[in-house]
């Protein structure tokens, strides 16, 4: 810090806006020359003014919030943008590549349509064109469609949706808002069930209207087969409102998505498992009943008309079972959902 | 209106079973910044909920902002800004995004959330990290990101649950100078549940003391700490006789080594401790009226109210501390 000196007439005096660091009254009380030199005030260079950097300002708001459609949008909007683009809610690399290729792989029976058309090889298009078993196998065939792609998106889109507002507390974000606990619930569920309703029914969709431009289908062939088409979309619904009913209910009991995940794929497919055990050792299906995919198979087998696998016991059985198993899966997600905190988890 | 009141609740009582967790509350809160005190268990998070309108009060009535909490939950919930003590944001968003988010969940249109996103962080000093993700972020960082996303539909009461807990001073420094401009500049109220009495005391004008479900005390933090009026005396030579003579005086005495603290006892009180001085010949250095923090206040009204607290020597080490300044260390005294 530079000092200088300026020669003054009278008494040491320090202005009120002079810096206090001491060294000019200890200068004044204990300089060690004789005390004969001229009075002077030893005055501090003032300190150089930098201006601000940051000035912090409040700024009011007066615009108006919308209606509760707008805040369930946002929950919606949040969920499903976050599966394409930055800026909403980060899915995992490995999920948003996952729904991709199945996507790419549930096209597999409209590309083939697409060929067989073509190429025009009947052949081809007995084995991929459209037809009751086809449409079926589409959305509830077992292999690979329900073994390696529909119940394994499912689980990955379910594992986080709700324990990872258990986990990093962000339901406080949403119950410290007007948001319901129905509106949460209810719009993370639409949200997970668009996400596969985009790889399992816009696939159905597209492999119906790829049979209709390859094959220059008519309205004959339309009136035919879109009865059809509607059993299988409407089976379709059932498997997806299926795997995410059960899914979010273990995603409410947990802090984490690996045990939801693996809970949901044990459940679908740990009792198909046991049930073609106990079927093939004993010749009994009714452990079929435990199975969501077995269950969703027999009813969609009924819905669209195809051959029944199961024929020991009505499909109606089936049903009923469908129906507890979302009825235990919806009571445990609003149960545990109810139980939310804002304050502390 | 300064006097309005923003919080207002009639017998308030919220019951789990045989355990009420608040137990008839008559509360009344106006305009400006209040602090929520309590220890642990008091019920300061079961009387938040019910602010909110989250969970449903057992008995009695309130209102927050003129809503019944009962009936208008939703409407409450869109005109307070809530800032929660526990980590409320994910880590794997950047905090731009997270607080527009925060924004859409009132009824944003995204684009204008956005716009008031931009606007809250910079308010809250990490305009310059809003892009960064919110896993990178320091505690402060986080807190300053959670106030934004309370703050970013310009609510009119902030309610901020422990705001500096686990900050560093700067930073801590920083969040009590926001709430106290949000509430000073920006004419907003605040309720304040914090376990930092200093932090408290900087921001609010008004407390609200909860013990065990009831309210324990109210009002204007000066008005309360006049209940704790002492005057402080410095003493040497003679400091035990004094003390003696003044407890024989009738004067309320607490000590630690030559500081003493004697109640205020009407307005001779001064005048007597003097006596007791000259009689006992008792040098005097030092006498000054004693400011009780609100931590003193805190304690003293706990410990009228039978709760298990500091002994008065332990009241008298902390804030005292500092001020035993009258004489050298060698010589028995403070040592500055």
């Amino acid at each position: 810090m530079t000092e200088e000196e300026i020669p003054r007439d009278d008494t040491v005096e320090f202005g009120a806006e002079a810096p206090v660091t001491g060294q000019g009254r200890m200068e004044a009380a204990w300089g060690s020359s004789e005390g004969d030199e001229d009075l002077t005030a030893t005055q501090i260079a003032e300190p150089v003014t930098t201006g601000h950097v940051f000035e912090q300002i409040y700024k009011p708001w007066k615009g108006t919030l919308n209606p509760r459609w707008m805040r369930n949008w946002a929950i919606l909007r949040h969920h499903l943008l976050g599966i394409f683009k930055k800026g909403h809610r980060p899915w995992g690399m490995p999920t948003r590549l996952f729904i991709l290729i199945v996507f790419i792989a549930s096209l597999s029976d409209a590309a083939l349509t697409l060929l067989s058309g073509l190429i025009g090889d009947g052949g081809l298009h007995q084995l991929w064109g459209i037809s009751r078993d086809n449409l079926y196998g589409h959305v509830l065939g077992f292999f690979p469609r329900n073994v390696l792609y529909y119940p394994i998106v499912a689980a990955l889109l379910v594992g986080s949706v709700i324990s990872e507002d258990r986990q990093h507390g962000t339901s406080a974000l949403y119950f410290s808002r007007p948001i319901t606990r129905f509106d949460y619930v209810g719009m993370k569920f639409v949200s997970v069930a668009l996400i596969q309703s985009f790889v399992v029914l816009l696939t159905l969709a597209l492999y119906y209207f790829a049979e209709i431009i390859a094959l220059g289908r008519g309205w004959a062939w339309i009136m035919d087969t879109f009865p059809l088409f509607l059993a299988a979309f409407l089976s379709g619904m059932v498997l997806i409102f299926t795997y995410t009913s059960i899914g979010l209910a273990l995603s409410s009991v947990s802090k984490g998505k690996f045990f939801p995940g693996i809970g949901l794929l044990s459940i679908v497919l740990g009792t198909k498992v046991l049930a073609i055990l106990v079927s093939t050792l004993f010749d009994r299906e009714i452990l079929y009943l435990l199975s969501p995919y077995d269950c969703m198979a027999h009813v969609g087998q009924t819905i669209i008309g195809t051959q029944p696998t199961y024929d020991q016991y009505s499909w109606t059985w089936s049903l009923a079972s469908l129906v507890a198993m979302n009825g235990i899966a919806l009571y445990t997600l609003s149960a545990r959902v109810s139980s939310m905190e804002v304050t502390r988890e | 209106m300064v006097d309005e009141l923003i919080i207002k609740t009639t017998d308030l009582t919220k019951s789990y079973g045989p355990h009420v967790a608040l137990d008839k509350l008559n509360l009344a809160v106006k305009k400006g910044a209040t602090g929520l005190l309590g220890p642990n268990g008091a019920g300061k998070s079961t009387f938040l909920k019910t602010i909110l309108g989250l969970i449903q009060a057992t008995e009695g009535e309130g209102t927050v902002l003129g809503h019944d909490i009962r009936t208008e939950g939703d409407a409450i919930r869109a005109r307070i800004g809530y800032m929660p003590e526990y980590d409320a944001l994910n880590p794997d968003m950047d905090a731009i995004h997270q607080v527009r988010y925060s924004g859409e969940l009132l009824g944003m249109n995204p684009t204008v959330a956005l716009a008031r996103a931009h606007e809250s962080l910079q308010y809250v000093g990490i305009g310059e990290q809003r892009y960064r993700n919110i896993g990178s972020f320091s505690t402060g960082m986080k807190q300053a990101t959670k106030l934004a996303c309370a703050l970013i539909h310009d609510p009119e009461l902030i309610i901020a649950d422990e705001p500096s807990n686990g900050l560093d001073a700067k930073a801590r420094e920083y969040m009590i100078q926001t709430l106290t401009t949000t509430v000073r500049a920006g004419d907003r109220s605040v309720l304040m549940a914090s376990h930092l009495m200093d932090d408290v005391e900087r921001v609010c004008d008004n407390i609200v003391l909860l013990h065990k479900g009831k309210l324990a005390a109210q009002g204007a933090i000066a008005d309360l700490k006049a209940i704790d009026r002492e005057i402080e005396i410095h003493v040497w030579g003679g400091a035990t006789k004094l003390a003696q003579a003044m407890e024989a005086d009738g004067l309320k005495v607490r000590r630690e080594g030559r500081v003493m603290r004697i109640a205020h006892d009407g307005e001779d009180t001064t005048t007597r401790i003097l006596t007791c001085a000259a009689q006992t010949g008792a040098q005097v250095r030092r006498m000054h009226e004693y400011e009780a923090s609100l931590e003193d206040l805190f304690l003293v009204i706990m410990e009228n109210l039978g709760y298990e607290v500091k002994t008065s020597e332990d009241l008298l080490a902390s804030p005292a501390l500092a001020r035993k300044v009258d004489a050298p260390a060698h010589m028995g005294g403070g040592g500055a």
